[in-house]
C-alpha cells in the first residue's frame, strides 16, 4: 500500500539519487555550465519523447518517431535551399500528416499501433534513403545560420534549445491538463470503452494523439538537422530506445492513462544523467544501447498497470 | 476456531474496516450482510488472505496467523468460492479441480489421467454432482459450475489438517430457485466437513441458511443476529440505518406520462440476428421497460438508440428528427444518455476523478475553444455530490475507488447534469444493495417528474413491473406483447413470463 502511494514519486527520487551519485563521483558534473550543456544536448531527444508521451498516454506506442526524425533531417537539408523558412513548415506538416496516417491505420484498420507505426517508420526511412540518394547531406552554413541560427545559439550561458524545449513542454502541458483534447486522451488511456460510451469520438482523439507524436518527432528531426547542419537517413538512429525509456522512466506506463508530459521531462533528465554517467564511467558508445535496453525493461516492469492486462502475448 | 479481533483496514481516504470482531465455530454457517461499501468484500479479502489487515489479530484455534497471499490462507484451510467463477472454461472438470496441484498424479512427468479422474469423482461426490470428470467445463450449466467450484475448494480437506472455512461470495446470483435449494442442501450437508461464510444480497437466502448473521454498516459490525432472532425488515433496517420503504419501487410517485410528447420513435427497426421489426414510442415522463430473456434483443435496442449499432432497415426518430448517422456523438447531442450494464468498464473511467467523469460526455459545455473551465467542472461535481449524497471524500476522488452504488450515481449525474432527456438504463441496479437501489428508483421517478423519457432494462421482473409505465416483452428479437402498467393495475409475473418463453 505504501509502495503504491510512493510510486508516483519514483521518477524524481530516481533523478535526485542519480544526480547525487554522479555528482559525488565527479564534482565537475554539478557545475552549472556542464549541466546546462548536458541539458541542451538532450533537447532533440526530449522533443521526440514529448511526442511519444501522447501515443503512450492513450495506451499505444509510436515506433516511427526515430525514422520520422531521420526523414525530416533529410527533408530539411534538401528543401532548405529552395523553400527557406518554409522548409520548417513542410517538416511539421509532414510529421502531422504521417502521424495521422499511423492513427488511421491503427483506429480504422484495427492494426495495433506497434505494427502500424513500425510500418509507417519503414516508409519514412525509405523515403529518406531515396530523397538523399543514401548519402549524408549538408546544409548551406550561411543560410542555416540566417534562418535557424536562433535555435542553436546561446542566451547568456543558457542554450537556446532549452527555451524551445520549455515552450513545447508548456504547450504540451497545457494541452494535457487544460484542454478537452487532453482530458479525452486521458479518458481513452484510462478507460477507452467508457470514453466511447460517453459519446467521445475516440477514433478522432486517437488519431490526433499519433499526429501530435508525429509532429513532435518532426520538430525533433528539424532541430537535430539544424544542430548538425545536415541530414542523413540514419543520423538519428539510437534515439528511439532512449526516448521510450524517457517516457516510461518518467512514469507514463505502456498501459496509458497516467503520467504525462511533465513526467517525460523528468524521465528525459534521468536519461541524460544516465548517458552522462556512462561517459564518466567509460562505457563505450557502442555499449550504451545495452544499458538503455536494460533500463527500459526495468522501467516497463515497474510502471505497467497489470490490472489492465489480462494476459500478455 | 477462526477468529478476527479488532481488525482494521485503511485505504487512502477510506476507513474500510473499523475494529471488526468476527468468529466462526466448527461446522457453523455464518451469514454476512451489508450494503455496498459497508466493508463486506474487504472483510472477505482479509479472511482469505488477499489483503493484510493494518491492525488487530487473526487467530486459528487460538494461534495467531498472518497470510501474505490467498495460497497461504488455503494452506491453513481457508478457501474461497468466487462470485465470478474462476474455472477455466476450456479445461475439463478434473483439470480445473486439481489446477496447480497436479503433481500428485504425475509419474515420470506424465499425468495419470485415470487417477486424477478417480480423485475428481471423489470430490464431485462430496457435492453430489454426478458428471464425468473429463467433461469440458464450458459444457456445464452455471449451477453445475458453481458446484465444481465448491468441489475444488473442498480438495483442501485432503491437503490440510485442521478445519476448513469456506467463503461463498454471492453463490446464488446466477442460479434458478430449485438450484439454490439444491446448493443449500449440499452446503448444510457439508457442515460436517467445513464451516461456511455466506455472503449474499438476497436477505431471505441469508436468513434461511445462516446460523448467525453478521450485519455490517460503514466498515463496522453493527450487530450479530442469531437464527430467527430478527425479521428480514429488522436486519435491513440495521444495514441501512433506516426503515425500508414498503413502497419499494416508489409506485406512489408514478404519474401518468405526457402522451402528446413523443421523444423517441422506432419504426420497424431491424438488425439481423439481433432485433427484427421493432416499433415503439417513448413519451416524456414515461418509463418504458424492455423485458425478455438474455439475448432477446433488449441490449440491441438500447445500443441502436445510442448509435452504437446501425440498423439495416427501419427508421429511428429522436424528437421528430430522423436519425441518419448512427454514432454516440450524434445521440448525445440529441439528448440521449446511456447507463451501460458494465458499470466498471463502460460506465465510469477508473483512474479519473469525479468531476472528470461527470463532464466527460459534455466537455463542450465546460470549455471554450477547447480549453476547459476546471473551476466550473468542480462546482458541478460538488453540486451533484451533495444532491445525490454521493459518498466520495471530494470531487478529486478516483471513481475507480468508489463503491458500486456511488459509481452509478456518478454515471447518472453525468447524464442528468448534461440535460439528457432520453435515458437508456441497462441494469442500473445490478450488483447494488438495497439502499443504493432505492436511491436509483428515487432518481428514476425524479427523472419522470422532469419529463425525461426512460428506456429501462431491469435487473428483475419485479423491478420492471414496479417501475414502468409501459412494458414491452421481447422474444428472439421481436416484440411479443405490450403492457400498460398503471399503479394498481400492473401485470403479474405470470403475465410477462407467458410471453417471454
Amino acid at each position: 500500500m505504501d509502495l503504491q502511494r510512493l510510486k508516483p514519486h519514483f521518477p524524481w527520487i530516481t533523478l535526485l539519487v542519480l544526480v547525487a551519485f554522479v555528482g559525488i563521483n565527479d564534482p565537475n558534473f554539478l557545475k552549472p555550465v556542464n549541466l546546462l550543456s548536458l541539458a541542451g544536448d538532450i533537447v532533440p531527444l526530449f522533443i521526440m519523447a514529448l511526442g511519444l508521451t501522447f501515443a503512450i498516454y492513450i495506451g499505444g506506442i509510436d515506433l516511427s518517431a526515430q525514422s520520422m526524425a531521420n526523414m525530416i533531417t533529410v527533408v530539411a537539408s534538401v528543401y532548405l535551399a529552395s523553400l527557406g523558412l518554409w522548409a520548417a513548415a513542410l517538416c511539421v506538416v509532414l510529421g502531422f500528416a504521417l502521424g495521422l496516417v499511423s492513427g488511421f491505420i491503427t483506429t480504422r484498420l484495427f492494426v495495433p499501433s506497434f505494427i502500424s507505426t513500425l510500418a509507417v517508420g519503414g516508409v519514412c526511412f525509405s523515403v529518406a534513403q531515396w530523397l538523399s540518394g543514401n548519402r549524408a547531406l549538408n546544409m548551406d552554413a550561411n543560410q542555416r545560420d540566417a534562418l535557424f541560427g536562433w535555435m542553436i545559439g546561446r542566451t547568456g550561458i543558457i542554450p537556446n534549445e532549452l527555451f524551445i524545449a520549455a515552450t513545447l513542454l508548456a504547450i504540451c502541458l497545457f494541452i494535457e491538463r487544460r484542454t478537452t483534447l487532453g482530458r479525452a486522451l486521458k479518458a481513452v488511456g484510462a478507460g477507452e470503452l467508457a470514453a466511447a460510451a460517453s459519446g467521445l469520438n475516440v477514433t478522432r482523439y486517437k488519431m490526433l494523439a499519433f499526429a501530435i507524436s508525429g509532429t513532435l518527432a518532426a520538430i525533433a528531426g528539424l532541430l537535430f538537422s539544424v544542430k548538425l547542419s545536415g541530414g542523413a537517413p540514419t543520423i538519428a538512429n539510437g534515439f528511439l530506445l532512449p526516448a521510450i525509456v524517457a517516457v516510461l522512466v518518467g512514469g507514463t506506463p505502456l498501459t496509458g492513462g497516467v503520467g504525462g508530459v511533465l513526467n517525460t521531462a523528468i524521465g528525459t533528465m534521468i536519461v541524460a544523467v544516465i548517458r552522462a554517467s556512462m561517459l564518466y564511467f567509460g562505457v563505450q558508445a557502442t555499449q550504451q544501447q545495452m544499458v538503455f535496453g536494460l533500463v527500459l525493461i526495468v522501467a516497463i516492469a515497474l510502471t505497467i498497470d497489470r490490472s489492465k492486462l489480462r494476459t500478455v502475448k | 476456531m477462526y477468529q478476527l479481533k479488532a481488525v482494521d483496514k485503511k485505504f487512502p481516504g477510506v476507513h474500510a474496516l473499523k475494529a471488526v470482531d468476527f468468529q466462526i465455530k466448527r461446522g457453523e454457517i455464518v451469514g454476512l450482510v451489508g450494503e455496498n461499501g459497508a466493508g463486506k468484500s474487504t472483510l472477505m479479502k482479509v479472511i482469505y488472505g488477499a489483503y493484510q489487515p493494518d491492525g488487530g489479530t487473526v487467530t486459528i484455534d487460538g494461534k495467531a496467523v498472518r497470510f501474505q497471499n490467498p495460497r497461504q490462507a488455503m494452506e491453513k484451510g481457508i478457501g474461497m468460492v468466487f462470485q465470478e467463477q474462476s474455472l477455466i472454461p476450456n479445461l475439463t472438470v478434473m483439470e480445473n479441480i486439481f489446477l496447480g496441484y497436479e503433481r500428485q498424479f504425475v509419474r515420470l512427468g506424465v499425468i495419470n489421467w485415470k487417477a486424477m479422474s478417480e480423485a475428481a469423482k471423489k470430490q464431485l461426490a462430496k457435492v453430489k454432482l454426478d458428471i464425468d470428470p473429463a467433461t469440458v467445463t464450458s459444457a456445464l450449466s452455471f449451477a453445475q459450475r458453481q458446484l465444481v467450484e465448491l468441489a475444488k475448494v473442498l480438495t483442501l480437506e485432503e491437503r490440510v489438517d485442521g478445519d476448513l472455512v469456506i467463503l461463498l461470495d454471492e453463490p446464488t446470483s446466477v442460479l434458478a430457485e430449485d438450484e439454490v435449494k439444491m446448493l443449500f442442501t449440499i452446503v448444510r450437508d457439508l457442515t460436517k466437513r467445513a464451516s461456511f461464510i455466506f455472503v449474499s444480497h438476497r436477505m431471505d437466502e441469508v436468513m434461511e441458511l445462516s446460523d448467525r448473521i453478521y450485519v455490517m454498516k460503514d466498515g463496522a459490525v453493527v450487530d450479530v443476529v442469531a437464527r430467527g432472532a430478527a425479521t428480514a425488515e429488522q436486519i435491513q433496517q440495521k444495514m441501512v440505518g433506516r426503515s425500508v420503504d414498503q413502497e419499494y419501487y416508489r409506485e406512489q410517485r408514478q404519474k401518468p406520462y405526457d402522451a402528446a410528447k413523443v421523444l423517441l420513435e422506432m419504426d420497424s427497426v431491424s438488425l439481423p440476428g439481433r432485433i427484427k421489426d421493432i416499433s415503439l414510442k417513448l413519451h416524456a415522463g414515461e418509463v418504458l421497460c424492455l423485458v425478455g430473456t438474455e439475448g432477446a434483443g433488449r441490449e440491441a435496442i438500447l445500443r441502436t438508440t445510442y448509435g452504437m449499432r446501425t440498423p439495416v432497415s427501419g427508421k429511428l426518430k429522436i424528437k421528430g428528427n430522423a436519425v441518419s448517422g448512427f454514432n454516440p456523438q450524434a445521440a448525445v447531442a440529441a439528448g440521449v444518455g446511456y447507463v451501460p450494464r458494465e458499470r466498471k468498464i463502460e460506465g465510469i473511467v477508473a483512474g479519473m476523478n469525479v468531476y472528470e467523469n461527470m463532464t466527460l460526455s459534455q466537455m463542450g459545455r465546460y470549455s471554450r475553444a477547447g480549453v476547459l473551465n476546471v473551476a466550473a467542472e468542480k462546482a458541478l461535481a460538488r453540486d451533484w455530490i451533495g444532491k445525490l449524497s454521493i459518498k466520495a471524500h471530494s470531487e478529486y476522488a478516483d471513481c475507480g475507488n468508489l463503491s458500486g452504488g456511488n459509481q452509478q450515481k456518478v454515471v447518472l449525474s453525468k447524464w442528468r447534469s448534461g440535460g439528457s432527456d432520453i435515458m437508456l438504463l441497462d441494469h442500473p441496479t445490478r450488483g447494488l444493495d438495497i439502499g443504493a437501489k432505492e436511491d436509483v428508483y428515487e432518481m428514476i421517478r425524479d427523472m419522470s417528474d422532469d419529463g425525461v423519457g426512460v428506456i429501462l432494462v431491469a435487473d428483475t421482473l419485479e423491478e420492471a413491473i414496479g417501475l414502468s409505465h409501459t412494458i414491452i416483452v421481447l422474444k428472439d428479437g421481436a416484440i411479443q406483447q405490450r403492457f400498460e402498467c398503471r399503479p394498481g393495475a400492473k401485470p403479474t409475473l405470470y403475465d410477462l413470463l407467458h410471453y417471454m418463453i
